[in-house]
């Protein structure tokens, strides 16, 4: 564990070890989550402790956290190598140490010779790094991470989550991804919090949050699933297309409806079981019930 | 891609202390300003020029000041030299103004602030990178005077250490000033050069009107508007110098009272920057 956090309104959630995934739209409250475990701001009411201690110490807190901001915040004209170093020495490493690790958590995400070059000089996914480099220098335990893969081409994502993914997996370190890129959260996390309006509106494992309902099976097809899910429904089913998979209620017959109907349409059935979720899904699902006041 | 953790053993060594943190922004900041040319240029001919008025005002005075006694009051005259004015002005715009204001221009503020210090860290930190430098100018060539004053036997090394220390004082005072307007006008601003403008504002803005108006209106209590005439007043009393326009204690007060609030107005202005925004 590594702290309670209560925060906005109405939010009060253990949170574990491990990858954290915190999503939300905007205006849902993840900002002044985050500014509450960074220490930066105290709540008006409740209280929350983070790594043990409680948010009010501020440096403390920050002496065991990385945080890695969602916009651009780097010194143009200093260099990758001296930027990481500085921040490390900020942070109360000695200069050899800053130095030392400077290096090393540079080699870790992937800059090399650049790292003398100015930053002024460096593309959006070299920037990214820096900020992910600048995070790691003083070894926090935990790392909070805003949107890393803003403005990144496909490669550079698929660089920035291995990245955080490594770090998420190494003993003794705890991040917290703040994205609104589900899917980076649904592959990072194993523990998601879901903000609307201030609200937390889920928390939990992802694995057990993204399963549905027994009561509803999940069925991906090869073929016309829009037919598929139509003759469900007139075969008197609570049936829906959605994305790649079909889902409908469980009900008598419901298992060889399926069977003939896949064989009426030519269509060949690949996965017939529990619905699961994506988290893009059940985030929809979540906000909807919450705007309609359904909780 | 391959990757690698990195290998070092975790909190080998335990972090140092806030005043180290602070150290190490005023140690980097004074570098990355010895790099910029304009910072490096002004400190040189400001140190340069300050200092080289002061020594010669000794070496000719003869000539310059033939009926300046030789006692305390004799160190007012550099004290009061415009020549330092426009120097601290200009080290405070070139360099000051650009301290706070490119940090919230780059969100580089985040940074920082997001690190194991404080808003009031962060800022002695900007202060100490502005101060030292403004000192060269406003302290150093009033030091400078008395002591070689003493060294060509002018004067006894009494006068001499008592004018320098007094030297010390009203260059502080007069550093203090800058230093922490500089600072405001900096964190008020994206742009370093609205906040440069904004210190030769103070200083001729108030300064010129103020001498001006107060000589056509007859009015001397007008100076006190003006930071430079509050400091001359102090410098007058400090030096004995008879003849002051101004009551210097309220002068001194004036520029404690700006300091005070300069400062206090930066704090709170640190405090309200969001530097995690969504």
């Amino acid at each position: 564990m590594f702290g309670e956090v209560r925060a906005v309104d109405d939010l009060s959630v253990t949170i574990p070890d491990g990858a954290i995934g915190l999503v939300g739209p905007n205006g849902a409250g993840k900002t002044t989550l985050l500014r509450l475990l960074l220490g930066l701001v105290a709540p008006t009411a409740g209280r929350a402790k983070v790594l043990g201690r409680n948010i009010e110490e501020g440096v403390p807190i920050r002496e065991r956290i990385g945080y890695m901001p969602e916009h651009d915040c780097l010194i143009p004209e200093m260099t990758g190598v001296g930027l990481v170093t500085y921040m490390g020495r900020v942070s109360g490493l000695d200069t050899n140490t800053a130095i030392s690790r400077s290096h090393d958590v540079l080699q870790f995400v992937g800059v090399e010779e650049e790292r003398y070059r100015k930053i002024a000089e460096y593309s959006t996914g070299m920037k990214q790094k820096i900020k992910l480099a600048q995070s790691m220098v003083h070894d926090p335990e935990l790392y909070i991470f805003d949107e890393p893969t803003t403005g990144l081409d496909p490669r550079g994502r698929t660089e920035m989550l291995d990245l955080v993914r490594a770090i998420a997996n190494s003993p003794g370190r705890n991040v917290i991804l703040s994205s609104h890129l589900l899917p980076d959260v649904e592959t990072i996390c194993k523990y998601v919090i879901i903000l609307d309006g201030g609200h937390q509106i889920a928390a939990g494992e992802l694995r057990e949050l993204l399963v549905g309902t027994a009561d509803r099976l999940r069925i991906d097809i090869r073929g016309d699933r829009e037919a598929f899910a139509l003759r469900l429904k007139e075969a008197g089913y609570d049936a829906t297309a959605a994305g790649s998979s079909v889902h409908v209620a469980r009900g008598p017959g419901v298992e060889s409806a399926i069977f003939q109907i896949a064989k009426g349409l030519g269509a060949e059935v690949r996965y017939m079981g529990r619905e699961i979720r994506s988290l893009e899904e059940f985030f929809i699902e979540l906000v909807q019930r919450n705007e309609s006041g359904g909780g | 891609m391959s990757i690698s953790l990195p290998t070092y053993t975790r909190r080998e060594m335990p972090l140092l202390g806030r005043s180290r943190r602070i150290r190490a922004i005023i140690t980097t900041g004074l570098r990355r300003e010895f790099k910029r040319p304009a910072a490096l240029i002004e400190t040189v001919i400001g140190v340069a020029v300050t200092v080289i008025l002061s020594v010669a005002l000794i070496l000719f005075r003869q000539i310059i000041l033939p009926r300046q006694a030789l006692d305390l009051t004799f160190f007012f005259i550099p004290a009061s030299n415009s020549v330092i004015l426009f120097f601290v002005t200009l080290m405070a715009s070139v360099v000051g103004s650009a301290l706070i204001a490119d940090d919230l221009q780059s969100m580089a503020l985040t940074l920082y602030l997001s690190r194991p210090i404080t808003q009031a860290d962060y800022l002695i930190g900007k202060a100490a990178i502005l101060a030292p430098l403004i000192t060269m100018i406003a302290v150093l060539p009033l030091v400078l005077t008395p002591i070689v004053a003493a060294f060509l036997g002018l004067f006894s090394w009494t006068l001499a250490l008592q004018a320098a220390g007094l030297a010390v004082g009203i260059g502080l005072l007069l550093t203090a000033f800058y230093a922490s307007v500089t600072l405001l006008l900096s964190s008020l601003t994206r742009r370093k050069s609205y906040a440069a403008a904004g210190v030769f504002a103070i200083t001729f803005g108030l300064t010129v009107p103020a001498d001006i108006l107060a000589d056509r209106l007859s009015i001397p209590a007008l100076q006190y508007i003006s930071p430079w005439d509050n400091y001359l007043a102090v410098a007058r009393a400090a030096f004995g110098v008879a003849g002051n326009p101004l009551d210097w204690t309220l002068s001194l007060a004036i520029l404690l009272v700006a300091i005070v609030v300069a400062s206090l107005l930066t704090y709170l202005r640190m405090k309200g920057v969001e530097v995690v925004s969504g």
